[in-house]
């Protein structure tokens, strides 16, 4: 046994045969997965794949007896009842949220919970030390009395990540951890997990970005339906490859553009200003200028932070601030002072944070697609049931939501569904010009192309369709013109034609 | 919205009824008897009606705290009036519009300043108490008209109110059947034929059970007709109208509803103006049913039981997840154990620990029904 141990020493975690049942659902279909000392693995999927689900049965979140199958870790079958059961054999897993206190140091958030006292006293600068020392090991320059607050989305992360290493972490999980990280940040992030390969700890690596995945890990492992179907050394593998793993099926085109017949100008702004929500005289839109057509698809590119997102939200009137500047639909000067207007005109804003500002997670799907024309559907100021049944079907059939029935709660869908979900929101208000905020943010490569897919019938038609999206893929292939924002102001407008990503990027940046 | 709350709610009806049974064996069938039901069902509708009103507080994920002070302030009003020789509806009338205002008031904080509605109806329910109290001169007053007694002490009589369940019965029994033909017209699918019908039944069994509780005495209490209509109401808007399903999203998501166009605040003004004419409503059947007001000592812990039936009714402190129905089952499950334990001859002090250790159950057993997340 102990010989027979040693010759297969290298691999550190095994799981197998893993089944895990919720309600009405298998979601891991007899799972083997295994782990190697001091590798970088990741681990690919749809939404729904069982990705999640896997790593939180390794972290303990399920606790044992929970699922089926076996839990190995250095040869010995492991049964964790809870997180700290797991956080003691060494396993970390860092969150998609972050999990620190704002308010508190660099060093306290890391030592929170094992404060190093003397005398049942907080010895500050014995936390101060040994932080120092978990930093220097990560490679990160950083001081540990600053504030979390204080620090941006990348560095709280390397913060989450030694707080995960000071417990002595073997293995750490990492749950789409560059999903809010720009590129330098990244960038940090690979190399500190480079650091920490060569000190021989084992980083499992969730995401959804292919091209990372493919930079960062050494190893790929698919799994699709709850069941691992493929994998492999990443450098023996393509990423058309995997994308036909991870769906099943081949997927040709990734964005189906249709020809567009550009009509009327639907929207037009005007000097459009936004103040800032907090600070007296800062503005956080400047002086924007644009107009958009019916049937026309325009894009807005930035870095996080350019206003983007604040532009259109103010658009929408859900901005908590003042506007300044003139917008006219369809010719007509309109004002804008709340989203109840925003809609009367026809103005429909599908929101980047699915969560917390678009679905209402205890109401079904149906009540979450009809909650924005309720109203419509009234006879006598009652609900017209068999009306809102019928335009909830139609929109499930027409955007092809997967749901177990209408009455399901919206909590319980794919994330591709739910953004489906909010599509249907705001198709059902009829609007005429369409906001979509990061509309595949978090959403499977197969649910990407049905809601490019939708966007495309829409234009056709003759709505007029403004996208914000991080992803410069994205935006040059589905929008007719983009415009490039940059703290605050607009620097460029470009035709897709001219556009490249490196153009893009040169105006956001520089 | 419905299917998520039956087990919880039945669960409590199963805790209702155990109750039920225990107390019928202790105290010897006194409290099965139809006097003491009828008794207790009037006794409940105090709280029972401001208990709907805080059914839509709390599924907006706020609270009414004033409601007892409201109940007194109101009930003072309507004492005062009728002792300076006011007619019946204009004494009516008026103290609904106090309740009124005084709701705006703490809706307009609430939804305008956005002030936590714990501090807002906090202080009113300082203001209001104190507002009777001066209202009042610190001395009770009374006695009212006759007519006015009526409204909390009268009885509909037996055969009427025979009449109106039959009437009830049928109206439901026509409602179903005319929801199935509609369902099958559009082929969409119905529930199961034996389902329904023990829905049926079980309504049947229910409505038999008040018949033979009210009409064996003098007939339904006047203020428990009036407590069945609003109920009716409140379960009728939070169901089939806008505004009810404006409710559970603002509870549910608050950022979201505003997104989808709700006007929130309106929304919020409402509710609070909403629950102030019930407490109103609440104040002047107590005045009715006393003939005179206290202003010291009526509605006091009003607030509390109110609350407490609500949420044993199963609705989320957190907001956007609830029914009336669990409320009105609440309502009965508070009233019925002060009831018993009165019967059993049980100090009120000892009742007021109990009813505490039963809300805090009550609060656990929400907690493990939802599962930990």
């Amino acid at each position: 046994m102990k010989r027979c141990m040693e010759k297969v020493n290298d691999i550190i975690l095994e799981m197998k045969d893993i089944v895990k049942d919720f309600p009405g659902v298998r979601a891991l279909d007899g799972v083997n997965f295994e782990a190697k000392k001091g590798e970088i693995l990741a681990l690919v999927g749809e939404n729904g794949a069982g990705k999640s689900t896997l790593m939180k049965i390794l972290s303990g979140v399920y606790p044992y007896k929970t699922y089926e199958g076996e839990v190995i870790i250095y040869g010995e079958r492991e049964r964790f009842y809870r997180t700290l059961d797991a956080q003691q054999k060494g396993i970390a897993i860092i969150h998609q949220e972050l999990n620190l206190i704002p308010k508190l140091s660099v060093a306290e958030n890391i030592f929170l919970g094992n404060e190093r006292t003397r005398f049942g006293v907080i010895d500050y600068e014995q936390i101060l030390v040994e932080t120092k020392r978990v930093l220097k090991k990560l490679g990160i320059e950083l001081d540990p009395e600053t504030k979390i607050i204080d620090l941006g989305i990348g560095k709280q992360q390397m913060v989450e990540i030694a707080k995960a290493l000071r417990v002595k972490a073997q293995i750490l999980i990492l749950d789409e951890p560059t999903s809010a990280l720009s590129d330098k940040e990244i960038k940090l992030l690979f190399d500190t997990l480079r650091a920490l390969k060569e000190q021989g700890v084992t980083s499992i690596y969730i995401s959804h970005k292919l091209e990372e995945v493919f930079e960062i890990s050494e190893r790929i492992v698919v799994l699709r339906d709850g069941k691992t179907v493929g994998g492999g050394d990443t450098s023996k593998l393509t990423i058309g490859e995997v994308v036909a793993m991870m769906v099943g099926r081949k997927i040709e085109e990734m964005f189906p553009k249709e020809k567009p017949a550009f009509k009327d100008v639907l929207l037009k702004v005007k000097n459009f200003s936004v103040d800032h929500p907090f600070l007296p005289g800062e503005k956080v839109v400047q002086d924007i200028n644009f107009e958009v057509r019916a049937g026309e698809v325009l894009g807005i590119a930035g870095l996080m932070g350019s206003g983007r997102s604040e532009l259109v939200t103010a658009l929408f009137g859900a901005f908590p601030a003042d506007t300044s500047g003139e917008i006219y639909i369809r010719g007509k000067k309109v004002k804008i002072k709340s989203p109840y207007c925003a809609i009367r005109e026809g103005i429909g804003l599908a929101t980047e944070d699915r969560k917390q500002f678009g679905l209402i997670l205890q109401m079904s799907v149906k009540e979450n697609i009809s909650i924005a024309m309720l109203k419509s559907l009234c006879r006598f100021g009652i609900i017209d049931e068999i009306e809102d049944r019928k335009l909830t079907e139609r929109f499930v059939d027409e955007l092809k939501i997967k749901t177990p029935d209408i009455e399901t709660k919206v909590d319980n869908l794919s994330g591709g569904n739910q953004q489906k979900v909010i599509l249907a929101r705001w198709l059902a208000t009829n609007p005429k010009i369409l906001i979509l905020d990061e509309p595949t943010r978090g959403v499977d490569v197969g649910a990407k192309v049905e809601i490019y897919k939708i966007m495309n019938e829409l234009a056709g038609e003759g709505i007029a369709i403004i996208m914000v999206s991080s992803s410069l893929p994205e935006v040059l292939k589905m929008s007719d013109r983009i415009l490039v924002m940059k703290e605050g102001e607009l620097k460029k407008e470009l035709n897709t034609i001219d556009a490249t990503q490196e153009l893009i990027m040169g105006f956001a940046t520089g | 919205m419905i299917k998520q709350i039956k087990l919880k709610e039945y669960g409590i009806l199963i805790a209702l009824i155990l109750i039920a049974i225990i107390l019928s064996i202790a105290t010897e069938g006194v409290f099965c008897s139809a006097r003491n039901l009828t008794n207790l069902t009037r006794q409940v509708t105090d709280i029972g009606i401001l208990a709907l009103g805080m059914t839509y507080v709390i599924l907006l994920a706020e609270i009414d705290l004033s409601v007892g002070s409201v109940v007194a302030v109101t009930g003072v009003i309507a004492a005062t009036l009728q002792v300076n020789n006011f007619g019946v509806l204009p004494t009516v009338l008026i103290t609904l519009i106090a309740g009124l205002i005084i709701g705006m008031w703490n809706g307009f904080w609430v939804a305008h300043y956005k002030i936590h509605s714990f501090i807002i109806t906090l202080g009113m329910m300082v203001i209001a108490r104190g507002l009777a109290l001066i209202i009042a001169k610190g001395a009770s007053i009374g006695p009212t008209s006759i007519g006015f007694q009526k409204i909390g002490k009268s009885f509909i009589e037996p055969n009427i109110t025979l009449t109106l369940l039959i009437i009830f019965f049928s109206l439901y029994l026509f409602s179903i059947l005319r929801k199935r033909k509609k369902r099958s017209e559009h082929n969409l699918e119905n529930p199961p034929i034996i389902s329904e019908s023990f829905k049926i039944l079980a309504v049947l069994i229910l409505l038999s059970l008040l018949g033979w509780v009210f009409c064996s005495e003098k007939g339904i209490p006047t203020p428990v007709i009036i407590w069945i209509i609003l109920a009716g109401l409140g379960i009728f808007i939070l169901n089939k109208v806008p505004f009810g399903r404006y409710l559970y999203a603002i509870g549910g998501n608050i950022e979201a509803a505003k997104l989808s166009g709700i006007k929130v605040k309106q929304v919020k003004f409402i509710v609070f103006t909403i629950s102030g004419v019930l407490a109103a409503t609440s104040g002047i059947i107590l005045t009715s049913r006393l003939n005179g007001a206290a202003p010291s000592t009526l509605g006091v812990m009003y607030e509390l039981d109110a609350i407490a039936s609500v949420v044993i009714g199963g609705t989320s402190l957190l907001g956007g997840v609830g029914h009336i129905t669990g409320t009105i089952i609440g309502t009965f499950l508070i009233g019925i154990l002060s009831n018993g334990m009165s019967l059993m001859g049980i100090p009120t002090d000892w009742q007021n620990i109990a009813k505490g250790l039963i809300i805090v159950f009550a609060a656990w057993f929400d907690i493990r029904t939802k599962g930990r997340r």
